[in-house]
């Protein structure tokens, strides 16, 4: 209590904001260590200096302040009660709409991207399987053609021609390889009727048996063609010849017309 | 009786400012309107007597009522009077420009935002009606030794310290912080008797 003493004498220039920065750091020292009484007197001080307001003159403010005034706090009571009573459009912010704006504009160019996208990945895969086909057309066709060397050159194929010198001058000539098949070999082979082809019979040593059909084809412009016949009869013994017809496109089960070649098989 | 009229006057305009600040939280201009029409001149008197110059007074006079428009829920009506918390706020305010301007620094961005805590009554308080009031007050500082009242109004109006007060009356410090204490210590005795 004897320590609040020289603490009380302050207390009142503290309210009023007179006290020097030494007497001012030690009040307020004091006041930090809880002291209810003092804090108490200075709370008491604060509204007895506040008093001292009556002693000026009262005086009117033009009425301009109260315009100026009253003019700002319509304002912004307008503007904090606007949104709550009528979310107008206009209250939308600029910024808002530029961004909607630019999310529609990239989202526009997100899906022309995408389609464009999946466009040129669905023409690379066509493009790819175009490509693949073509491989496997190649390799088939390079497979055939391996296969058809290795029949003319072993030594096993018997080679088939026609018996005597062909009535019609046909180059044909055909080796047969038990195992890897038949090569049937044209040259100067004139082309078939409009919407005919060659077709490939295997005439049975079987007088009552059928002539059993094969292939079909085309001569080139030279007169050329070369047929690969994989799956021929499993033994030559059954055959009595191979003999090449014209026939209507689509091939016939039955020769109906007569043979332009026919060579003896055995 | 007489007295007792006076109090009863005092006790409906502090009902009627606590209406009105409890309706200034809704944002209700017409509160605020009302609450300037009521103490505009007393709190315009107060800052005019410090900073002395009209237009620089309204100046200050119109942050101090935009203060309490924007940040009204600063005030603890429960915890004191609202005319001594607002007499106090303006104080502050025009001190701060009268400080600000002297140093030439002044700059309205740098002016603090914190409105002041609330005054609190003490016990001795009688709730008197605002002309009374004035009227008792000026007569008690009236009734203080020149110098008293000189030095307090030093102190209040201007904002000078204990120091500087004795450097421009050319009075030791001591004698200084002798008038202003005693001189507040009278006042407040009047008061407690009033």
């Amino acid at each position: 209590m004897k320590n609040c003493d020289q603490f009380r004498e302050l207390i009142e220039a503290y309210a009023l904001g007179a006290l020097d920065p030494e007497d001012r750091a030690a009040l307020e020292a004091h006041l930090a260590t809880g002291c209810a009484d003092c804090a108490k007197a200075v709370e008491e001080a604060r509204w007895l200096v506040s008093q001292l307001a009556y002693t000026a003159p009262e005086s009117a403010p033009s009425d301009m302040l109260k315009g100026r005034l009253m003019q700002t706090v319509r304002a912004e009571a307008q503007a904090q009660t606007k949104p709550h009573v009528m979310p107008a459009k206009s209250a939308i912010p600029f910024w808002l709409w530029a961004g909607v704006a630019a999310l529609l504009v990239f989202s526009v160019y997100s899906a022309w991207n995408t389609r464009q996208l999946q466009t040129e990945i669905r023409e690379a895969n066509n493009r790819a399987a175009t490509l693949d086909g073509e491989r496997q057309k190649i390799e088939k066709q390079l497979a055939l053609e391996k296969r058809k060397a290795m029949i003319l050159m072993d030594p096993n194929s018997v080679k088939i021609t026609p018996a005597g010198h062909d009535a019609q001058g046909l180059q044909l000539e055909a080796k047969w390889n038990s195992k890897l098949g038949i090569v049937v070999m044209g040259d100067k082979i004139p082309m078939p009727s409009e919407h005919h082809v060659l077709q490939l019979w295997f005439i049975p040593k079987d007088p009552k048996a059928k002539p059993m059909p094969s292939m079909m084809t085309w001569p080139d412009a030279n007169g050329k063609f070369v047929m690969l016949v994989s799956n021929p009869p499993e033994s030559m013994d059954n055959t009595k010849a191979l003999a090449i017809t014209e026939e209507p496109e689509g091939g016939s089960a039955w020769p109906t017309t007569t043979p332009r070649w026919v060579a003896g098989v055995s | 009786m007489f007295l007792a009229a006076f109090t009863s006057a005092g006790h409906r305009e502090v009902s009627l400012d606590a209406t009105l600040l409890s309706r200034l939280l809704q944002k209700d201009v017409n509160a605020f309107e009302q609450l300037y029409d009521r103490h505009a001149r007393l709190v315009y008197g107060l800052v005019l007597r410090i900073l002395q110059q009209a237009s620089t007074s309204e100046e200050v006079v119109q942050d101090v009522f935009l203060q309490l428009w924007r940040n009204a829920d600063q005030y603890d009506s429960s915890r004191g009077p609202f005319v001594p918390w607002l007499c106090t706020m303006a104080r502050n305010r025009a001190l701060d420009h009268l400080r600000l301007k002297s140093e030439r620094q002044r700059r309205r961005e740098d002016l603090p935002d914190e409105l002041p805590s609330a005054v609190i009554a003490p016990e001795y308080e009688k709730a008197l009606d605002e002309k009374r009031r004035a009227e008792r007050v000026r007569a008690l500082m009236a009734s203080l030794s020149p110098q008293q009242k000189k030095a307090i109004e030093l102190a209040y109006f201007e904002g000078l310290s204990h120091s500087e007060i004795a450097a421009a009356l050319k009075e030791p410090l001591g004698t200084v912080k002798s008038w202003i204490r005693n001189g507040l210590l009278r006042l407040k005795e009047g008061l407690q008797a009033t």
